[in-house]
């Protein structure tokens, strides 16, 4: 089924059917790269990683390599990392401090804010003609949030705040310490990045809401992995309060949260560090300071989620972003970061240092079994046989999630479903489909109703 | 290993007169250990205080050589533990439930160049390089080569393992998972 005479017809999510072509074709994947990555903001960093003016880091929009660089006057530029002459990229080291980029190849050198500032032979061989205003590196437009670097190359896409609607408010509060401190984080020197041989989709649409895969995970809840004392890899899970676990979705971006609400406000802190005591003193402290910052919304534990398309971050205590960069319909690159709150104690830094480490990435004992499973999820995105069968995502499919919740702080443009459930996945699907085709999908005319 | 014919680790030290042999044979052995899948007969040449690290390696501009790998205690890292989190890992690979590891790879380890670099009564200081194949399921394929520095605590007629640092030759990580040991 070629995707041109098939339009919108690979996903159905009123049927929670989606065909396996959308994870292995090229000319889909190639329209993805224009329609879904080329307009939309893409996360690139974050501003710990350039803390001096001159600072600069490489990162990935997409699929497109940039630098990200802090100037002189203290603004952050993301640059399209290739020389506007012949296309080599101009910088080489993963990070730096730096005024300009010379090309290796002929010599074009560009400041940091992208001019082309230098052309060997500028006035014997263009005859002084070459206009350099024209020929600077391109350049990204730049937002940044809360402490996150954002970029698109699209002038045509909405304002960042627009971008993210009513997920504004969930990646602002997932920037923030454990405090409630506002852009309270900063990275772990030193990106994880490695290559999965999956579409990129299997690891995005997992964190919009993939909420019943502990399957994958059960030999690391045996185990045991988090210091709560128990067995267990989450730190929540040591908290006995009551709570209902939610799937909020923004349908009009596609960005989704998961989270947990608990049913009493201003609840206590129970141990969650047990195993180290100043650890979890920090914790208790911080615990109370969030709740006298955020107000009523800190009955909601937001554990993770998606900003359409392929930022995917991981929070309670788990503080990580995971951008997943396409390759080819069967190859991705994960680029993992890893923060901790930037004001806590050393102690403290270095034990979610540690969690971290034996969390996420390719050596994370809980990340390895996903990323084993995409690889085989892979297998059947490939398969002749197996395209016959869309894939199926009907799990409580048809009028449970809700509109209007009754907490109206979760965001005006939320629709949300409770439990374990697949709305996440459609709704990250139904925003796809309208980003391919330009044709509005079944939740943004039911939310215009 | 159980099936008939295929090899079995026997001795845990060969005989060997020199401080050298002695070396290589415990780095032999113990490689041999984890490709016969005796990992808890590996966890017992650790010392309770190991510290196993593998950093990040990185790009940066020659002047900068000491940043090419991240920092130990500071940064992240591949691998930055000690032997309460090596035997969770352990666990996890022997539940049958790993999916990462299930089945389990199938690994040889290599160690060359094995050059002492520092020894006293109780600790020996060791270089190597070292090669490891991984292969599982069909067809899936990884090659591990870099550099190690070991430090070994003397203990009775044998070694422990204290320190193991690693150096990849590899910046991003070219496979989907790290789910072997060094």
């Amino acid at each position: 089924m070629g995707y041109d005479s098939a339009g919108g017809g690979l996903i159905d999510t009123r049927t929670g059917m989606i065909d396996r072509t959308i994870f292995s074709d090229q000319a889909i994947f190639d329209r993805e790269m224009d329609l879904v990555f080329g307009k939309s903001w893409l996360f690139v960093g974050h501003e710990s990683q350039i803390p001096n003016n001159g600072d600069y880091f490489l990162s990935q929009a997409g699929r497109e390599p940039v630098v990200v660089t802090r100037d002189a006057g203290g603004d952050v530029s993301v640059l399209l990392n290739i020389c506007t002459h012949r296309g080599m990229p101009v910088c080489r080291y993963d990070k730096g401090n730096a005024k300009r980029f010379t090309c290796p190849y002929h010599g074009w050198t560009f400041s940091n804010t992208g001019e082309l500032s230098g052309v060997p032979l500028n006035s014997e061989g263009y005859g002084g003609k070459l206009d350099r205003s024209k020929w600077g590196m391109i350049k990204a437009r730049v937002a940044r949030y809360y402490g996150s670097i954002w970029a698109t190359f699209d002038e045509a896409a909405p304002s960042f705040e627009d971008f993210l609607g009513d997920m504004a408010w969930w990646l602002r509060e997932f920037m923030m310490g454990p405090d409630g401190e506002d852009d309270g984080l900063e990275v772990i020197d030193g990106i994880l990045k490695n290559e999965i041989p999956s579409n990129w989709k299997f690891g995005a649409e997992n964190a919009a809401g993939d909420l019943y895969h502990d399957v994958s995970h059960k030999s690391v809840q045996r185990v045991g992995l988090a210091l709560t004392g128990l067995r267990t890899r989450h730190t929540w899970d040591a908290d006995k309060a009551k709570f209902r676990m939610l799937n909020i979705t923004f349908p009009a971006g596609g960005h989704a949260v998961r989270g947990n609400l608990y049913d009493v406000a201003g609840r206590d802190y129970q141990s969650q560090w047990g195993a180290n005591p100043e650890v979890d003193a920090y914790f208790r402290d911080a615990h109370f300071a969030r709740q006298k910052r955020i107000g009523e919304r800190e009955r909601l534990l937001n554990r993770g989620g998606v900003v359409f398309p392929n930022f995917i971050y991981n929070a309670a205590n788990r503080t990580s972003v995971t951008s997943y960069v396409p390759r080819a319909p069967g190859r991705t690159e994960i680029w993992k970061w890893i923060f901790v709150p930037k004001n806590a104690p050393q102690v403290v830094k270095d034990v979610m240092r540690h969690y971290l480490l034996r969390y996420t990435g390719p050596a994370g004992m809980v990340e390895q079994d996903d990323f084993e499973n995409w690889g085989s999820a892979q297998i059947g995105a490939e398969s002749h046989l197996a395209r016959r069968l869309p894939m199926n995502y009907q799990l409580r499919l048809g009028g449970h999630a809700q509109w209007a919740w009754p907490e109206p702080w979760i965001g005006a443009g939320a629709l949300v479903d409770e439990g374990v459930s697949e709305h996440a996945q459609r709704i990250f699907y139904d925003r796809w489909t309208e980003m391919m085709t330009g044709q509005p999908q079944a939740f943004r005319r039911e939310a215009a109703e | 290993m159980t099936a008939q014919g295929a090899p079995t680790v026997t001795t845990p030290t060969a005989i060997a007169s020199t401080l050298k042999e002695r070396v290589e044979d415990f780095l032999s052995y113990e490689a041999e250990l984890l490709d016969e899948r005796q990992f808890d007969r590996w966890l017992d040449l650790l010392d309770d205080d190991i510290h196993y690290w593998m950093p990040l390696v990185r790009n940066f501009e020659h002047s900068r050589p000491q940043d090419e790998y991240s920092r130990q205690d500071r940064d992240a890292a591949w691998f930055d533990e000690g032997k309460p989190t090596l035997t969770q890992r352990i666990k996890q690979i022997q539940g049958g439930d790993h999916w990462a590891e299930e089945p389990l790879s199938r690994t040889t380890h290599m160690t060359s160049n094995v050059r002492i670099v520092s020894a006293t009564e109780d600790e020996i200081a060791v270089k190597c390089r070292f090669l490891l194949y991984v292969n599982r399921r069909e067809d899936e394929v990884r090659l591990f080569i870099g550099k190690r520095a070991d430090v070994l605590r003397v203990h009775g007629d044998g070694f422990l393992l204290r320190k193991r640092s690693i150096f990849l030759d590899q910046s991003k990580m070219l496979f989907k998972n790290l789910t072997t040991f060094f």
